[in-house]
């Protein structure tokens, strides 16, 4: 049967099966290159960063002298939550009108809106800082937590605008003739019916996008500046754990300074991942509810 | 081409002894004259089943219409016989599909191995858009490494779209690309592609379903003019396309579980004269479907 | 508004998206204006062409050229999109030709997640563990080819273009990867099995239809990925030398836009120094809007011949 196969079926000749094996071969080794820095990271994170963490680490503040041993990333981790919350209490509701106005204004204004905001996700997070600092906090004439959170609510409002939007097309046409018929005015429809159906997909958005603002580092350098000691004032400098990092990576000689840099370093992916899977597994979550079993 | 009646009852209830499958057909197809013969079949798509046991023979240089209501399998057997069905994520065919002997599902056999010598043209035409004329009829050889010599190419376009009846209206712009062409003419381009891999057996998955009445007409014209050197298998949901063009049919239907299967296959003339299942009979007076 | 029944609750709800909207759009020019207008002193002082041409940077002599900086943006974005590009397409071909479902959904979300890792975390392991990695490569690639190729010479310090451009590539490649993968899934299935009816391959479809097909999309992709890594600030600034000066060779230390703006602006205590720094950050902004501009025109080009509108 074999031989007949193999005059009757014209078989792959050996250099094209090479060639497809060739491929299958590159893409497996690429791919796992690119995994390789991941697992670095990762791995070097924990391992350095995990001995370091403990009560007193998380619950005081640092020590004014970088190189000294002791103390904690306490103002860090306050801030960076508290920069990131009042950036989102600017953003979501911005980002929300933003992407309803998008959706439902057609021709050239909503054309030129949507080119804006790709712009504005396409800026590079230092320039957004310095956009920043030249409108807010030359006009303050301090550096504080409030133009930190500007800057970061600036970043993370295309990535609400574009998911919102998103979740507005993906609605399906059934719930929005619904509303129509029941004469329900187009804007009004919003608020009642395409908000609450479209919300856990809005919230995804909102945790990717918090995500993202708690990792910047670059766009708080001259905006909330950072902070040595405890403070939860929005019009002082506020410390951030980006910031912690950053600072005590450069002077990493120290072994006080790297260790508290690790720490902090770990703590921080922890952060992240935290909002990063959690908005995964909503997203998850609700494409089984709308395809059972498929 | 003639073929042995066997005796049966006209009793439909009834299996015939000697019989190995139980749908209604004319089995006593010599076995000379059979080139692709389908045993128990089964498709699926992830665990949802779309064809069920299916059995046929299908014969040598003929036209077998494969003729059924939407959703009674038919395509998906089709796509069974050149290994098109598993392309898709999580499809899957079981039993035994058997090729001039070969089991086609055996684990040594390459699918593409298969493609090539079992061709297929699809619903809609889709010639290479980024390819001339010229190029897509060559392009199954090119990439199969099969052109011979410096006029091997040119050789093999012209042949193929002689037999393919399109050669006189291309000759000469057979630089220009594939998509410029009228539909009928693509289609046609598409058979002369498919026969330039020289297989023999083609497989029509409802080739006129997107053309007008004139190129349907040319395209079955074609397929008559064709099946002499070839075994043609076409899927058509067009009945009378059917009782036009083919030699044998099959009646598909989609069962109570949602899965084709074969209700009763025959003779063409026979399938649409004097059908043996009630079912047959309702669906070519045109009651359901 | 939610408590009054309005007769028409369009009005009020209408005027407050267009508002907002509008406030939102205001605000960000006048940031734009506002920064220009503050860099102003150093394009009057420099002339636009004088200060993106300048090579000079001595803010003690109030002497500013953004040109070692454009250069090493330049440099180093290039070095990640060689190293990201081809490594991102293998990628996005292993997760949509051939890998089967089951697997290409986890390969997919596992590469993603190199996008999670924040930039100053990626600073910290380039500068702690891969810089006394390379530098043996650096050394032994410079002392070979780099005594033919005066490009790839040393000396080498370890901190350098290649350097940032390597962290630059770990942190395009999930963008890259992603937006080619949506490409090479639009591949229309009708061409496709065209391929493999005829007895194709897996590498004859690839050669034959997805990359054709895809060409225009993974210039999009590739246009993103330069976006992003021109604006790359800290990860950069940790493993890039910090050397003001144009580097010969891609070992040598060097500057970006946006790491020098970084790095400097804290300490910008000399005459139009914060001003030379806020310049630079609108070459580094109208180089963005140029890049992003380009890839969105292409993106929206790929949308249209696929088929799909946005």
């Amino acid at each position: 049967m074999v031989a007949e196969y193999q005059t009757l079926l014209k078989p792959t000749s050996r250099s094209r099966r090479l060639q497809a094996n060739l491929v299958v071969i590159l893409a497996t080794v690429a791919t796992l290159i690119a995994l390789v820095p991941l697992v670095a990271v990762a791995s070097y994170v924990i391992s350095q960063g995990a001995g370091v963490i403990n009560l007193d680490f998380l619950t005081q503040d640092p020590p004014g002298d970088l190189s000294a041993t002791g103390g904690g990333i306490r103002n860090a981790i306050t801030g960076t939550l508290e920069m990131a919350g009042v950036a989102t209490l600017i953003a979501a509701p911005i980002g929300i009108l933003v992407a309803i106005f998008n959706t439902e204004v057609g021709g050239r204004i909503g054309a030129a809106s949507r080119f804006i905001i790709d712009v504005l996700a396409a800026l590079p997070s230092i320039v957004v800082g310095i956009f920043v600092y030249a409108l807010v906090v030359v006009a303050q004439g301090h550096f504080s937590g409030f133009a930190g959170s500007l800057a970061l609510a600036i970043i993370m409002l295309p990535v609400i605008v574009v998911s919102t939007e998103e979740m507005f097309r993906l609605l399906p046409r059934p719930i929005s003739e619904g509303a129509r018929a029941l004469g329900f005015t187009r804007w009004r429809t919003y608020l009642s019916v395409f908000i609450p159906t479209a919300l856990s997909g809005i919230f995804t958005g909102l945790l990717l996008a918090v995500s993202r603002a708690v990792g910047e580092t670059a766009p708080l350098i001259f905006t909330s500046l950072g902070n040595n000691f405890f403070s939860t004032d929005m019009n002082e400098p506020m410390q951030a754990l980006p910031l912690l990092i950053y600072r005590n990576a450069l002077n990493s000689a120290f072994p006080a300074a790297r260790d508290r840099a690790m720490g902090a370093a770990l703590t921080l992916v922890a952060i992240v991942l935290a909002f990063n899977l959690l908005g995964r597994w909503l997203v998850s979550r609700r494409r089984l509810a709308r395809n059972p079993g498929r | 081409m003639e073929e042995v009646e066997m005796t049966t009852a006209i009793d439909t209830t009834q299996t015939v002894v000697a019989a190995p499958f139980a749908a209604s057909s004319d089995h006593a197809l010599p076995d000379t004259s059979v080139v692709l013969k389908l045993r128990n079949v089964d498709a699926f798509y992830g665990p949802r089943r779309v064809v069920r046991d299916i059995s046929l023979d299908i014969a040598r240089n003929a036209i077998t219409a494969i003729i059924g209501p939407s959703g009674s399998g038919k395509s998906t057997l089709l796509r069974c016989i050149d290994r098109m069905h598993e392309v898709v994520p999580h499809a899957r065919a079981t039993g035994l599909i058997e090729y001039r002997g070969i089991d086609l599902y055996d684990r040594r056999i390459d699918p593409a191995a298969v493609r090539r010598s079992i061709g297929m043209v699809f619903q809609q035409p889709n010639p290479f858009p980024t390819m001339s004329i010229f190029d897509n009829v060559a392009a199954p050889a090119r990439f199969n490494g099969l052109i011979q010599g410096r006029n091997g190419a040119s050789d093999l376009v012209e042949q193929c779209l002689k037999r393919a009846a399109l050669w006189d209206e291309v000759k000469d712009k057979l630089r220009q690309s594939g998509t410029s062409l009228s539909g009928g003419q693509q289609q046609r381009l598409c058979i002369a592609r498919a026969l330039a891999m020289a297989p023999d057996v083609l497989l029509m998955d409802e080739p006129c379903s997107a053309l007008d009445p004139i190129a349907t007409l040319q395209i079955e014209q074609l397929m008559v003019e064709l099946k002499a050197s070839y075994t043609i298998l076409i899927v058509t949901h067009n009945m009378q396309q059917a009782a036009r063009v083919s030699d044998r049919t099959a009646f598909l239907t989609m069962g109570e579980d949602g899965a084709g299967y074969l209700v009763e296959e025959g003779p063409t003339g026979r399938i649409f004269t004097q059908p043996r299942e009630r079912l047959t009979e309702d669906y070519i007076s045109g009651r359901f479907g | 508004m939610v408590r009054r029944r309005l007769r028409d609750g369009d009005l009020p709800f209408r005027v407050l998206a267009l508002v907002v909207t509008a406030a939102t759009l205001a605000v960000i020019s006048l940031m734009m204006f506002d920064s220009v207008q503050t860099a102003w002193p150093i394009f009057q002082q420099f002339g636009i062409i004088g200060f993106v041409t300048g090579q000079e940077w001595s803010p003690a002599f109030t002497v500013y050229g953004a040109w070692p900086f454009l250069y090493g943006t330049l440099v180093t974005s290039a070095i990640a999109l060689a190293i990201a590009v081809p490594i991102s397409i293998l990628i996005a071909l292993l997760v949509t030709e051939i890998l089967p479902p089951r697997l290409s959904q986890p390969v997919a979300i596992v590469v993603d997640l190199l996008a999670a890792v924040p930039s100053v975390v990626w600073g910290l392991w380039g500068l702690l563990v891969l810089l006394p990695i390379i530098r043996p490569f650096e050394h032994d690639v410079a002392s070979g080819l780099g005594r033919v190729i005066p490009f790839l010479g040393g000396p080498t310090p370890g901190p350098s273009y290649f350097a940032a451009g390597l962290i630059v590539a770990m942190m395009i490649i999930p963008i890259v990867a992603a937006v080619t993968r949506e490409v090479f899934a639009a591949t229309p299935r009708l061409q496709r099995e065209a391929v493999q009816a005829l007895g194709g391959t897996r590498w004859d479809v690839v050669q034959r239809v997805v990359l054709p097909l895809g060409r225009t999309g993974i210039v999009a992709a590739v246009l993103l990925g330069l976006g992003r890594a021109i604006g790359e600030t800290i990860a950069v600034t940790m493993v890039v030398g910090n050397n003001p000066l144009v580097g010969g060779s891609i070992f040598s230390p060097g500057y970006t836009l946006a790491s020098v703006i970084a790095n400097e602006f804290n300490e910008a205590t000399e005459t139009l120094h914060p001003e030379a720094l806020i310049a630079l950050g609108v070459v580094l902004l109208a180089l963005a809007i140029a890049v992003n501009g380009a890839g969105l025109m292409v993106r929206r080009r790929f949308e249209r011949s696929a088929g799909r509108g946005r």
